[in-house]
């Protein structure tokens, strides 16, 4: 059987998120996703809820019942997932910084709150504005000094900002690109300048089921393919998928709860399948239905 | 290999004036100054010229009266183009046909009414083909096509045409995949490429290195001319075989027979652009500070 069998030259690179005693490892497989006939994958994708500072306006009630409870505190949130949801790790998505005046250090001081609080690693989203993402990350940064987050997300053009402070204070970067393997590595190439390579993840932008998914897909598949198979090392990072906003925005997913579970559970499967080892979802139940498929 | 100076084209501001205002003497210059360069066709490009369909038969007589090298007419338009053929003293070049309907009609007829030489692209009705099997499928009609017509496959230049290595790197590989094929598929036909689209999107500073060197890596897979910079001096004689040094080093790397720590820094970024060319090393911009 052996003979028959391939080996690739590349491995890629392990992530540790979260500091001692409660981190999680994603990355590590020298072979593609799931091919453990072939090579090793030492930790299966891990599953992050995500939590929002600040009430979601245009939530489906079937989405938003999960956490009525607990929706105006992003600390009971945040334990909530962990406790009763089960989440390998929270994901906090800064949407109270979608606004022209936050305030920064309170930001990063509720960050610091509820990354003390979990016994699980925290990730830090900002909403994507590059100007606003680098204030409110880099206030972050400093703030939780040694609780080795995971930040993001990471552009071309605030990567040197973000990564000097995520370098000082020892947290993880999300690098993004726009579903473009060319530019994903361009930008692995500037930081690895002088950010270490083990403290990437690659974010090639992810898209829901029925709205590119399969731009998604190809870049991500590429991307594992370009690091283990061709061994490139500017691509041996693990890759994350952030699809519970993606998913939820879609009419299909509000329209009904089955719906909108087997979206946001079809789209985060497949992900993995392309090679993603850290999805960021919304529902609690779409993560049991993606855990269940891939234990 | 054949080297078509493309700096008489329509896009240049400076060109394009000369040829609204007729300024004769800007642009034999110019036609001169390619010719010293050592380019072996002068390409005429002058847009689609739908006013005035007779600037071409104008162009050429000007050219002509300076120039003792053939020429390459770049237009669109059939009717600027059957203006130019009518009065060129050497066989000339046109420049281009394609596997789109609307061309095979109009524009390949010239080529057999004139015998003359004539580049045809791999586009068709169905687009611009993704990989080396549809660029033969697509090639192999539109030849079949112009046989029929008379123009034998010595006359045909096939374009497999180069897009941008920073959009698509695979289609890049794909074209050089396409050359091999070539010879096979079309005995005796000949071929040109369009070499900058190449590094179209690649930062300005790094475009030369990019085209010089993928020109040896098809010229050695048989590309028969190219459509190129006139005043790219280094790729001039690189093509005419002035820089053995630099084609040993692409030959080496192509062969994976070459030992990197052995290399200077101009050496090492030859090898490192010949990989990304090869398909060999994922494309980024930063391609030579990895």
């Amino acid at each position: 059987m052996k003979e028959f069998l391939e080996s690739y030259k590349g491995e890629i690179k392990e992530v540790v998120l979260g500091k001692e005693g409660k981190s999680l490892i994603i990355g590590g497989e020298n072979t593609l996703p799931f091919h453990t006939f072939e090579g090793k994958m030492p930790h299966l994708p891990v599953l992050a809820l995500e939590v929002w500072d600040k009430e979601p306006e245009n939530w489906p009630e079937h989405l938003l019942s999960n956490f009525s409870d607990v929706i105006s505190s992003p600390l009971k949130w945040a334990k909530k997932c962990v406790d009763v949801f089960k989440a390998d790790l929270v994901s906090l998505y800064l949407a109270s910084t979608d606004s022209d005046e936050f305030d920064s250090t309170k930001v990063a001081l509720m960050v610091k709150e509820i990354a003390e609080s979990l016994p699980v690693p925290l990730t830090v989203q900002g909403i994507g504005d590059k100007d606003k993402d680098v204030i409110v990350l880099k206030e972050v940064a400093k703030v939780c000094a040694g609780e080795s987050l995971l930040l993001g997300p990471v552009v071309k053009e605030n990567y040197e900002e973000i990564g000097k402070a995520a370098l000082e204070f020892g947290h993880s970067i999300i690098v993004q690109s726009p579903l473009d393997i060319n530019l994903a590595k361009e930008l692995n190439v500037k930081l690895s300048k002088f950010f270490p390579r083990d403290k990437i993840v690659i974010d090639p932008l992810s898209s829901a089921l029925g709205y590119g998914l399969d731009y998604t897909f190809s870049i991500m598949e590429r991307i594992k393919q370009v690091a283990v198979i061709h061994g490139d090392d500017l691509m041996k990072m693990p890759m994350i998928a952030s699809i519970g906003r993606e998913c939820w925005k879609t009419k299909e997913a509000k329209e009904s709860k089955e719906q909108g579970v087997l979206w946001e559970a079809i789209t985060g499967l497949t992900f993995t399948l392309a090679g993603s080892n850290l999805v960021v979802m919304n529902h609690p139940e779409s993560l049991n239905l993606i855990r269940k498929l891939i234990k | 290999m054949i080297l078509i100076g493309e700096n008489i084209h329509i896009l240049s501001k400076a060109v394009s004036d000369a040829i609204k205002e007729k300024n004769t003497k800007y642009l034999q210059d110019l036609a001169v100054k390619q010719a010293e360069a050592g380019v072996d066709y002068i390409d005429l490009n002058i847009g689609p010229a739908r006013k005035d369909p007779e600037i071409m038969l104008w162009i050429v007589e000007s050219i002509q009266e300076v120039v003792n090298l053939p020429l390459s007419l770049d237009t669109t338009n059939p009717k600027a183009m059957e203006a130019g053929l009518s009065v060129c003293k050497i066989k000339p070049l046109i420049n281009s046909a394609s596997g789109k309907e609307e061309s095979k009609l109009e524009m390949l007829p010239l080529a057999q009414k004139y015998n003359c030489d004539v580049i045809v692209s791999v586009l068709t009705d169905r687009g611009i083909p993704t990989d080396a099997t549809s660029r033969a499928e697509a090639i192999m009609e539109t030849v079949a096509y112009a046989n029929e017509l008379g123009i034998p496959n010595e006359n045909i230049w096939v374009d497999p045409i180069m897009m941008p290595i920073s959009v698509d790197q695979q289609q890049v590989v794909e074209l050089i995949e396409f050359m091999q094929m070539l010879p096979e598929i079309a005995p005796g036909i000949k071929s040109s490429i369009g070499l900058s689209n190449l590094s179209n999107g690649t930062p300005h500073h790094l475009r030369a290195i990019l085209n010089r060197i993928e020109l040896i890596i098809l010229q050695r897979y048989g590309l028969y001319s190219s459509i190129v910079d006139s005043f790219d001096h280094e790729l001039v004689d690189l093509m005419k075989g002035r820089l053995p040094k630099i084609v040993d080093i692409i030959y080496k790397t192509m062969d994976d027979e070459i030992d990197l720590s052995s290399l200077s820094i101009n050496e090492l970024n030859i090898a490192k652009t010949v990989n990304v060319l090869m398909g060999k090393t994922l494309y980024s911009h930063s391609w030579l500070e990895i």
